[in-house]
């Protein structure tokens, strides 16, 4: 067996990267660039939707050589105006993978940070250049690092720091990687113009390394209300995660020692004064409610021990028999154990017996889980076999199994919590939609949220037709979590929805200029891929989008035929506008006239009168103008 | 010499009240139009219905006529605005056309369309036009000077005078050219004067007509000799019908021995259902005397089998009431037994003579009878 696991080396995280880098998009130098544009810029943007800062954010590719035939180094800069990062984090935080600030429950961009150091590691590897950070968290003082990675260790190496004084906050990081513009040109350049209409909010420039510039500034002044962290929802959740869950629910009975004795003195406003046990109690009493666990459980274990501090401090406890109602203790004094019964009606009895075994179920599950009510708790216990009141402490491994699959399969729960999620909201997208493609129609819907396996999710849709728009749609326009989603279309649940639309039962026909817009929010979207550009065919996600788009397209198909109309109606003005003339010509010579007949108020009186023109005569027509 | 120059007076008059009752058909229409557009309406005017339901068999007449049903054409439907504005310029063509005594052909009318931004898609369009003129003023396209393309021909001791600018007056034997004449809008529109011959014989192929005048078949039968050219068009049919009805003579129709040949001279015996709006088209009296079904196995004709699309038209001729009774339903019952067909070529087995020198003496003979 040694001889065995003496051949097991542990590798770092950086490592494990290095040597799987085209996982995270970093396959080829097209690609790479690409991906790298992607993860700097969007780390950007989240760190300003956090703070609820309109984002500014500067992108900037330059060519080290220009003249270099492609791939070639190139130094990429995406500067922002955020919060910035504290210089004391900046090297663990750009010189180690996996580490990250975004390990919670909410929306945002990217899950860890992860892809922003992998494109550093991915740029140091290419072309041995470190990355330069530049980071004001108070618009003062700027803290500038050049760090390189050592991947064997997984640890930053800074080979240089200086500070200087500035008058803005923002980061910019910049780093050296070989890449290939030339192909990767229009991908980045969609990105970026696809970025702007799912981020009305922000204003993003770019420089290109052929000098020329990207400008969409922002035309939309409100950021959306940034999502908040919340509480896993029971079908998200696996038995690994209900066991540490339990464990930060417990709470180990405290070492009773000076310092806590102290602590708890100081809690309750006595640390002059040596107080009664009854004083003590009745002042506890008073202010239980601002009490710390720690302290309450020390009132408590002192209400059976009935014991002023003095007291206290010359006994140890040993143990807390809960079910038998029992408190052991060692006393110092007279250096032998003695035990103490406890009061099962005693509200004091009650915070110790959570202190040891935990919550009870249904507690756990109100207090720990979102959107769970004592009824359903109580509902869902009987569903899954366990007592309400049974403590999580006492849970077994097979029934925290079994508690786990209970959760999963248990359908009375409420929807998951969607307050975590950041659509973009309806206006706004309607106003990208309308500034990017000055369209003659808009229509855009928010689905209410939804869940699939405990993971809550919006889609928003738009629909737009005509304008700026070219023909050859639909063109759809993919979104998750305001990422733009330009690869591997095909696969997508998008495309899927869109392509099984009959677009002749909504009055779209034949080459028609219009586009579909898609964003799906989720706290994880589930992509098919670990480069994040295809989004799986979940059927719960698949029904949202199919719901949305119909509600679309049948805003579209009232449009197009009211359109349609009009189209006719003004053809037919033409129509009469051409021939009635000729017609008023050709008898005047027929009938030996010198005059045409005034045929004028025919032309004038016609609009009104069409409009109730049946349509069927309107459809004959037609073959006739297409010619 | 006073009384042909009465004649050409007279000749030139008839032409000329031809010439106003046209004009006065045209202007008509025009005047209905011009004064729907004066009250500020949409202006309308009613037209036969050419739709199947609406053509039937006249038994008195002899033809196909057009019922009862018509149809209201206006310009407020937008659907039949073009086609209205068509018709009112080919009206307005025609009316400028009759006034010049200019003639056009089909084709010419189509091109002549597009120096007026009138649109037809293809010449076909035109020609339907044509035919709707036609319907509204119930009078065939020839009176507005408007022709098909020329490919029939006539032959033989005829005298006419010319009516058409230019000519007028002027006489012309149609026996001095072998070669035939063809028959165009001054032949159809030219005074007949006098003629020596006693029958008119209609051929369908300008092969055997080159026999026929060969033969000298005009003046050993004392006929004029017409090749229709296929399926007679409508100036040949307008030609024999005056040969019949204003000089008098008989009309017998050699055809091809087969269903096709058989219609041809069904066509020019009580015209076409195509034509049901129009009369004056047919000769009623004209006689087909072959070849006859019953004559390939007569005569032991070389024969060609029939092709599916010789059989079916068999079966849609049956279903027309002309085909009911008489030689034209026992000779479709023959060509069905048959299933074969014979080309009037076929008799140069017997010798290139043969046909002149026997067959048709002897349908001749047989015409008398029937």
């Amino acid at each position: 067996m040694s001889s065995i696991k003496e051949k097991f080396n542990q590798i770092s995280p950086s490592e494990f990267f290095y040597s799987n880098r085209d996982l995270a998009g970093f396959s080829n130098p097209t690609r790479s660039l690409y991906t790298a544009v992607r993860e700097f810029v969007e780390n950007a943007l989240d760190a300003c939707d956090q703070k609820g800062i309109l984002p500014d954010v500067h992108l900037t590719i330059k060519a080290v050589e220009p003249d270099k035939p492609d791939p070639k180094p190139y130094i990429l800069t995406v500067k922002d105006n955020g919060p910035g990062v504290d210089a004391k984090h900046i090297p663990l935080a750009f010189g180690t993978v996996l580490y990250g600030s975004k390990f919670g429950l909410k929306q945002a961009r990217g899950m860890f940070g992860l892809g922003a150091t992998m494109a550093i590691l991915y740029g140091q590897i290419t072309t041995n250049k470190p990355v330069i950070v530049k980071s004001s968290t108070d618009a003062k003082i700027q803290n500038q690092f050049e760090i390189l990675l050592d991947i064997q260790k997984n640890k930053p190496i800074i080979q240089k720091h200086t500070t200087k004084e500035v008058a803005k906050k923002g980061l910019s990081v910049s780093i050296c990687l070989e890449g290939d513009y030339s192909k990767a040109g229009n991908k980045i350049r969609d990105y970026v113009y696809e970025t702007s209409l799912i981020t009305p909010y922000a204003t993003i420039t770019f420089d290109d390394p052929k000098g020329q510039k990207f400008h969409h500034p922002r035309f939309v002044k409100d950021i959306p209300p940034p999502p908040t962290i919340i509480r896993p929802h029971p079908h998200g959740i696996d038995v690994e995660r209900i066991r540490r869950m339990i464990v930060e629910s417990q709470f180990e009975i405290p070492t009773i020692d000076d310092t806590m004795i102290e602590k708890v003195r100081k809690d309750l406003g006595l640390s002059k004064q040596n107080l009664s046990f009854t004083a003590i109690m009745a002042k506890a009493k008073k202010k239980w409610k601002n009490l710390s666990r720690q302290v309450r459980v020390v009132i408590a274990l002192m209400s059976f021990l009935k014991m002023d501090f003095e007291k206290l401090s010359k006994i140890r406890i040993e143990d807390l028999d809960v079910p038998n109602k029992k408190l052991h203790y060692w006393d110092f004094g007279d250096s032998q154990s003695k035990t103490v019964e406890m009061d099962p009606e005693s509200q004091y009895y009650k915070q110790l017996t959570n202190t040891v075994q935990g919550e009870p179920l249904t507690t756990f599950l109100t207090k720990r889980f979102q959107r769970i009510g004592p009824t359903t708790a109580v509902k869902f216990a009987e569903f899954a076999g366990f007592k309400p009141e049974k403590r999580m402490g006492t849970f077994t491994n097979q029934e925290l199994v079994n508690l786990s699959d209970s959760l999963q399969k248990f359908d009375d729960f409420m929807a998951p919590d969607s307050s975590c999620l950041a659509p973009l909201g309806e206006e706004p997208l309607e106003k990208g939609i309308k500034k990017f493609f000055n369209p003659d129609f808009v229509a855009v819907v928010q689905r209410p949220a939804s869940a699939y396996s405990g993971f809550p999710f919006i889609v928003e849709m738009g629909i737009a037709y005509g304008g700026d728009i070219k023909s050859g749609g639909p063109h759809v326009y993919r979104y998750a979590n305001r990422i733009p989603l330009l690869y591997d279309e095909g696969s997508d649940v998008v495309l899927k929805v869109v392509n099984d639309t009959d677009w002749g039962r909504y009055k779209v026909k034949g080459d028609p200029p219009f586009i579909i817009v898609s964003h799906i929010c989720s706290t994880r979207i589930p992509y098919k891929t670990a480069g994040k550009e295809n989004v799986a065919d979940r059927q719960e996600i698949e029904r949202e989008l199919r719901l949305g788009l119909q509600f679309l397209s049948r805003k579209l198909a009232a449009f197009m035929s009211k359109r349609g109309q009009a189209e006719m109606a003004k053809k037919r003005a033409n129509l009469y506008a051409k021939y009635i003339p000729m017609i008023a010509e050709f008898c005047t010579e027929l009938a030996g006239k010198k005059k045409e007949p005034n045929y004028k108020k025919i032309l004038e009186d016609m609009e009104p009168v069409e409009v109730k023109t049946e349509t069927k005569s309107v459809e004959e027509e037609k073959p006739i103008e297409s010619k | 010499m006073k009384a042909s120059e009465k004649r050409a007076k007279d000749i030139s008059k008839k032409a000329k009240e031809k010439q106003k009752s046209i004009l006065e058909a045209l202007k008509n229409h025009g005047a209905k139009i011009y004064e729907d557009l004066e009250n500020g309406q949409f202006p309308k005017f009613s037209i036969p219905s050419r739709s199947v339901s609406n053509i039937v068999y006249d038994k008195k007449l002899r033809q196909y006529i057009l019922g009862n049903s018509t149809a209201l054409r206006s310009a407020k439907n937008s659907a039949q605005l073009r086609s209205f504005t068509q018709l009112m310029w080919l009206a307005f063509f025609a009316n400028r056309l009759t006034q010049e005594k200019k003639s056009s052909t089909l084709r010419d009318v189509y091109y002549s369309s597009q120096a007026f931004a009138i649109e037809f898609d293809d010449q076909s369009e035109s020609d339907n036009i044509i035919v709707d003129l036609e319907a509204v003023t119930s009078r065939p396209r020839e009176d507005f000077h408007i022709f098909p393309e020329e490919r029939s021909s006539i032959f033989g001791d005829l005298n006419i005078e010319y009516t058409i600018p230019g000519y007028e007056g002027k006489k012309m034997n149609l026996s001095n050219h072998p070669d035939g004449y063809s028959i165009g809008p001054s032949l159809t529109t030219a005074e007949l004067v006098d003629t020596s011959a006693e029958i008119v014989i209609a051929i369908e192929k300008g092969g055997l007509f080159t026999r026929f005048v060969e033969e000298q078949v005009d003046k050993k039968f004392k006929s004029i000799i017409i090749n229709t050219g296929g399926q007679a068009p409508r100036s040949t049919r307008t030609l024999l019908k005056r040969l019949h009805d204003e000089m008098g003579l008989p009309v017998i129709i050699l055809t091809d021995g087969d269903v096709y040949g058989e219609h041809i001279a069904m066509v020019i015996k009580s015209g076409s259902a195509n034509a049901a709006h129009l009369r004056e088209l047919t000769v009623p009296d004209a006689k087909w005397v072959g070849v006859w079904a019953t004559d390939i196995e007569k005569y032991k004709l070389p024969t060609i089998p029939m092709t599916e699309s010789d059989i079916k038209r068999c079966y849609d001729l049956q279903k027309d009431p002309r085909y009911e009774s008489g030689i034209w339903k026992k000779e479709l019952e023959v060509f069905l037994r048959l299933k074969r067909k014979a080309e009037l070529e076929a008799f140069a087995k017997y010798g290139l003579t043969n046909i002149t020198d026997k067959y048709l003496p002897q349908k001749l003979e047989l015409a008398k009878s029937l």
